[in-house]
């Protein structure tokens, strides 16, 4: 017989102390960010007999198997994928969002009715100087609006190009952090505790990835990760030990694109596709604003060559430069406003050119096509709104059913504590008995 | 079995408590502003008509003061037209007076005189200026609307049409009359104006026709025809003038209308929005409420 007590105690008191040690683990990291619970896997330590030495027993006593981590890998994925949808839609909604307050906050839609409207108000007395010059102004609040209302794109444009470069930043950070953690994942042995933690970080990082962007992963058995960017036939970003640098580049007219190496990257998820998406739509925006400001310039100053200011002299243009930038108002008085048919003479009353202007800027229907821009922006907005709402909700979700897997339920652990206290104290038991044989045996006179 | 870890439930609770009171915050703003859009994307189809509601507004006020501007050009006109109308009355009753063939010559030259006197004040109201100091009879003119010649006889200076203001809407109003229009007529011996006729009587009078009686008789029938022209000059600036009340009773209730859309599209309804705002509350109390007894529900707290 090769069983003794005393191990067999010992090793069972020390196998409780290591779940107590676990589970007060758990309990400390209740709340620590992408820790997954730990349990610990026990396994009895006996052999079997030999030859000849059948009905042998020979108990020593348990052993730590593993300390498990509790997780499942498809619901993390999920999170990962989920994660990746509500960052590129909450990103894309934030700067649609900018957009939308560049052109509707502005007043420039305002501005404009205020500018036809002072038109109209000229026809009642074209050779008033009063009215004359409210034109005027009303002429210049409009283009400054213009002017404002493309400022503000253009500064949406550049905090959003700002924001994707410091994600481009992070990525690579990530990555590079990534990499590392694979090289010591390769080093690490099986279920140790050093490993958990690396397969925790390696988890974390993956998670605060795909945040930035939609990466797919490939798990090798010694549990280091493979990343490719935007889909399973996207770049490789992180192999191994070595991570591939992300870069962005500016299109002229500010949208964005990435590169990993020198292979182009696709980005359908992550805050970087939402803002490289937003950017696109910042482009189109002003491309629209321009448009209507061309149209405007070009309406107005072709009527006003139609006619005669208040002078007689020919029309001049009311406005000079192009797009929403760089219109700017051209004439310097009100009296330039050619409100008589050319051929009339000085102070003429008549307001055919007047109402040609007018009826240039109703037909070019500038106010008509401000509002199916904002309304094209707004309806946007609203769209991606609900989107936003529906894909943090399932990203909520994911997370909430990994948590539930993963996490750690401080009940759970309590029930524990006591499970394994009990455990450790038997083992003492143990231990007291084996110590009273051997006195009952030295007792023996 | 299905664990509930410790970390999935305070997300959820923070994830539920925090909706419930976006939503009872987004309710509260609502009420505030009175407005149920704080930007176009709230709802863009709303926001959308809102703005051209807003446009339409803003044209109407401006029709609004052209209309005004319209009422007191034609008003002015109608004063004007009835000065022109006790003038040649009066140079009727001089006519009719005249006409007596017991009057010695040199009472029909007092006469003539008279007439003289009135073919100057003629002149004179056919240049009055409207509300913007323009020749209210001058058409679109930038100058006066009769210019007196050599001879002393005023000559219409003026365009041939008075202006259109707007009304809105695409309706306009005429503001006004130009000096021949009514001032101008026939006679059955070709056209002339008020100021010929009168004169002529004058200088007839006042010894330029051998037989001045009848001349007096003859420019009685004259005057007749143009004080009719000028009565019925004064139907027309009536019928302008009901218009332009037609077009601003149009304009109110259009006006009104909007008003009661945007209420309708724009506005917050107060009592579903309470209300709505009392459930999002109750709801965020009771969850509140259970969060607060599951949270304090740990086994720590049993185990002694």
């Amino acid at each position: 017989m090769s069983s003794d007590l005393l191990s067999i105690a010992r090793s069972g008191a020390m196998a409780a102390r290591i779940a107590l040690d676990v589970t007060a683990q758990n309990i400390a990291n209740a709340a620590s960010d992408g820790y997954v619970r730990r349990s610990v896997r026990l396994a009895e330590l006996a052999s079997s007999g030999g030859f000849g030495r059948v009905g042998d027993v020979s108990l020593s006593g348990v052993r730590l198997d593993a300390v498990v981590r509790n997780v499942d890998a498809f619901r993390q994925t999920e999170v990962r994928r989920t994660g990746s949808d509500a960052a590129r839609a909450s990103a894309e909604l934030a700067g649609l969002q900018n957009i939308e307050t560049a052109t509707e906050q502005t007043n420039l839609y305002p501005s404009v009715v205020a500018f036809e409207g002072s038109l109209e108000r000229l026809t009642a007395d074209p050779v008033s100087s009063s009215l004359r010059a409210a034109v005027l102004e009303d002429a210049r609040t409009m283009v400054r609006t213009f002017n404002i209302a493309s400022q503000s794109l253009a500064s949406a444009g550049e905090g959003l190009r700002f924001e994707a470069s410091d994600g481009t930043a992070q990525i690579n950070l990530l990555a590079g952090e990534l990499a590392r953690v694979n090289l010591r994942l390769a080093r690490a042995s099986d279920a140790t505790s050093d490993q958990s933690a690396l397969l925790d970080s390696r988890d974390n990082l993956l998670q605060r990835l795909s945040g930035f962007a939609d990466i797919s992963t490939t798990f090798s058995a010694d549990d280091t990760v493979q990343v490719r960017l935007g889909g399973s036939a996207g770049p490789q970003l992180v192999m191994g030990g070595t991570a591939t640098s992300l870069a962005m580049t500016t299109a002229a007219n500010g949208t964005i694109a990435f590169t990993v190496g020198a292979a182009p990257a696709t980005l359908s998820g992550g805050a970087l596709a939402g803002k490289a998406q937003a950017l696109v739509a910042v482009a189109d925006t002003q491309t629209g604003l321009d448009a209507i400001a061309n149209t405007l310039i070009a309406a107005a100053n072709a009527a006003q060559s139609g006619g005669v200011g208040l002078d007689g002299s020919a029309g001049q243009p009311l406005f000079s430069g192009s797009g929403a930038s760089g219109i700017t108002l051209a004439l310097t008085t009100g009296a330039g406003i050619a409100t008589a048919p050319s051929g009339a003479g000085a102070n003429s009353r008549d307001p055919t050119n007047l109402t040609a202007l007018r009826g240039a800027l109703s037909n070019s229907d500038i106010a008509g096509k401000l509002d199916s821009l904002l309304f094209g922006i707004s309806s946007k907005v609203a769209g991606r709104a609900v989107t936003n709402e529906a894909l943090s909700t399932i990203a909520g979700s994911a997370r909430i059913a990994l948590q539930s897997q993963s996490g750690v339920d401080l009940d759970a652990e309590a029930v524990n504590l006591i499970r394994f206290q009990q455990a450790f104290q038997a083992s003492g038991k143990a231990m007291q008995v084996a110590g009273t044989l051997f006195d009952t045996l030295l007792a023996i006179r | 079995m299905t664990t509930v870890s410790t970390s999935a439930f305070y997300e959820r609770a923070t994830q539920d408590m925090t909706a419930l009171r976006a939503r009872a915050e987004g309710l509260q703003a609502a009420m505030g502003r009175g407005e149920r859009l704080a930007r176009s994307s709230d709802d863009p189809v709303a926001a959308s008509r809102l703005r051209g509601l807003a446009r339409g507004d803003s044209f109407a006020a401006i029709d609004t003061t052209n209309a005004n501007r319209a009422v007191s050009d034609l008003t002015l006109t109608d004063t004007a037209l009835g000065s022109f109308a006790e003038y040649i009355t009066r140079a009727k009753e001089l006519a009719v007076q005249a006409a007596n063939a017991t009057l010695s010559p040199a009472q029909r030259a007092g006469i003539g005189s008279e007439l003289a006197q009135l073919h100057g004040n003629l002149a004179a109201l056919a240049n009055v200026r409207d509300s913007a100091g323009h020749a209210l009879f001058g058409g679109e003119t930038a100058g006066q609307a009769y210019t007196i010649d050599a001879a002393g006889n005023p000559v219409y200076a003026g365009t041939a049409n008075a202006g259109e203001l707007p009304l809105g809407e695409g309706l306009s109003v005429t503001r006004g009359l130009t000096g021949p229009e009514f001032l101008n007529f026939n006679t059955g011996s070709g056209p002339t104006d008020i100021f010929a006729v009168v004169k002529g009587l004058a200088d007839a009078l006042q010894g330029g026709a051998t037989d001045p009686a009848q001349a007096a008789r003859d420019a009685l029938g004259v005057l007749d025809t143009g004080l009719e022209a000028v009565t019925t000059a004064q139907t027309i600036i009536g019928t302008r003038l009901a218009w332009i009340d037609l077009t601003t009773q149009r304009r109110d209730e259009m006006t009104e209308l909007r008003a009661e859309e945007q209420a309708e599209i724009g506005g917050t309804d107060m009592a579903a929005t309470i209300t709505r705002l009392q459930e999002a509350l109750t709801v965020l109390e009771a969850s509140q409420a259970s969060f607060a007894k599951l949270s304090s529900l740990s086994l720590f707290d049993v185990l002694r």
